[in-house]
């Protein structure tokens, strides 16, 4: 009776961050681990834009920016480094606007949506390798990062479509 | 029951497609054989070396000369041998021989890429 009801849910709302960060974290270790290369940097699953998925359509888009860069800070904390963290904070930024706007458009379903996120993800850490380097010429790798991107974009948007039927 | 793909969904992935496509045969075309391999070190040229003589580069960079990377200039390919980076992207990247290609090592400011001077018949003599 005497707790109030903001602080309640505000408490709540950082256990679910937490929880959903930390399922993130392990999501973003399995990736690291997994010993496969494909020869070009940046192709890659992103099993932990999964969790960034189920945030923002179960929750909010505030929940999903934090969960993410919750997730990309520690990450880069512990396995990937400086510039790991930078380049996944850009692809995650342009990723989440994208995916942000395609869902307020509800034209799309999540496997849409997660497609050109990962897409997007995809362009951003081009943009930001451009960047650093200095060099345009690293946009090389657009047509194959775009086609992982669609790909992977795919099975994780079927992946959180399931998981979210789910968790209904 | 909720529908699990959207017509918008197949308009995104065709229209996704179009562009992997078009960027695919626009990096195709400019993409000839080259024939110079050119090193950037800290955003400056470091040295050009000819494709067709084999070569092992050590490339000291860094304001202590701290970062070491080995090319290997070797059948008219190019890869990295080594680097004192922690990611070793560009040692796990592929050897490169075509112009425009390019092994990059960000934690050491490195950029090894092919350019190809003059001659465009390399691909029929070789």
């Amino acid at each position: 009776m005497t707790a109030s009801p903001r602080n309640h849910s505000n408490a709540q709302w950082v256990a679910r961050i937490a929880i959903m960060a930390s399922l993130a974290l392990i999501f973003s270790y399995i990736e690291a681990i997994i010993p496969y290369n494909p020869g070009v940097p940046g192709i890659k699953l992103g099993i932990a834009n999964a969790v960034t998925i189920i945030a923002l359509y179960k929750f909010s888009a505030r929940d999903a920016l934090a969960v993410s860069v919750i997730r990309i800070l520690l990450a880069g904390l512990l396995f990937n480094g400086l510039f790991g963290m930078l380049y996944s904070l850009a692809g995650a930024l342009l990723s989440l606007i994208c995916m942000i706007i395609l869902k307020k458009t509800k034209a799309f379903s999540i496997i849409g949506v997660s497609m050109a996120g990962a897409v997007f993800h995809n362009l951003g850490q081009l943009l930001i390798a451009a960047a650093l380097i200095g060099d345009i010429r690293i946009f090389f790798y657009f047509p194959v990062l775009l086609f992982s991107g669609i790909v992977a974009g795919i099975a994780i948007g079927i992946a959180a479509t399931l998981m979210l039927r789910i968790l209904k | 029951m909720k529908q699990y793909i959207k017509k918008a969904d197949i308009v995104l992935l065709i229209l996704l497609i179009v562009v992997g496509v078009i960027s695919t045969v626009f990096v195709m075309q400019s993409r000839s054989t080259g024939n110079t391999v050119i090193i950037e070190s800290d955003g400056n040229l470091y040295g050009k070396y000819s494709l067709y003589e084999d070569r092992e580069i050590t490339v000291k960079s860094g304001n202590k000369r701290q970062n070491i990377n080995v090319v290997i200039i070797d059948n008219n390919e190019v890869v990295v041998k080594e680097s004192s980076c922690k990611n070793q992207v560009c040692v796990r990247h592929g050897a490169i021989s075509r112009k425009g290609e390019s092994i990059i090592c960000l934690p050491n400011r490195l950029v090894v890429r092919i350019e190809g001077e003059g001659g465009g018949y390399d691909s029929i003599t070789s």
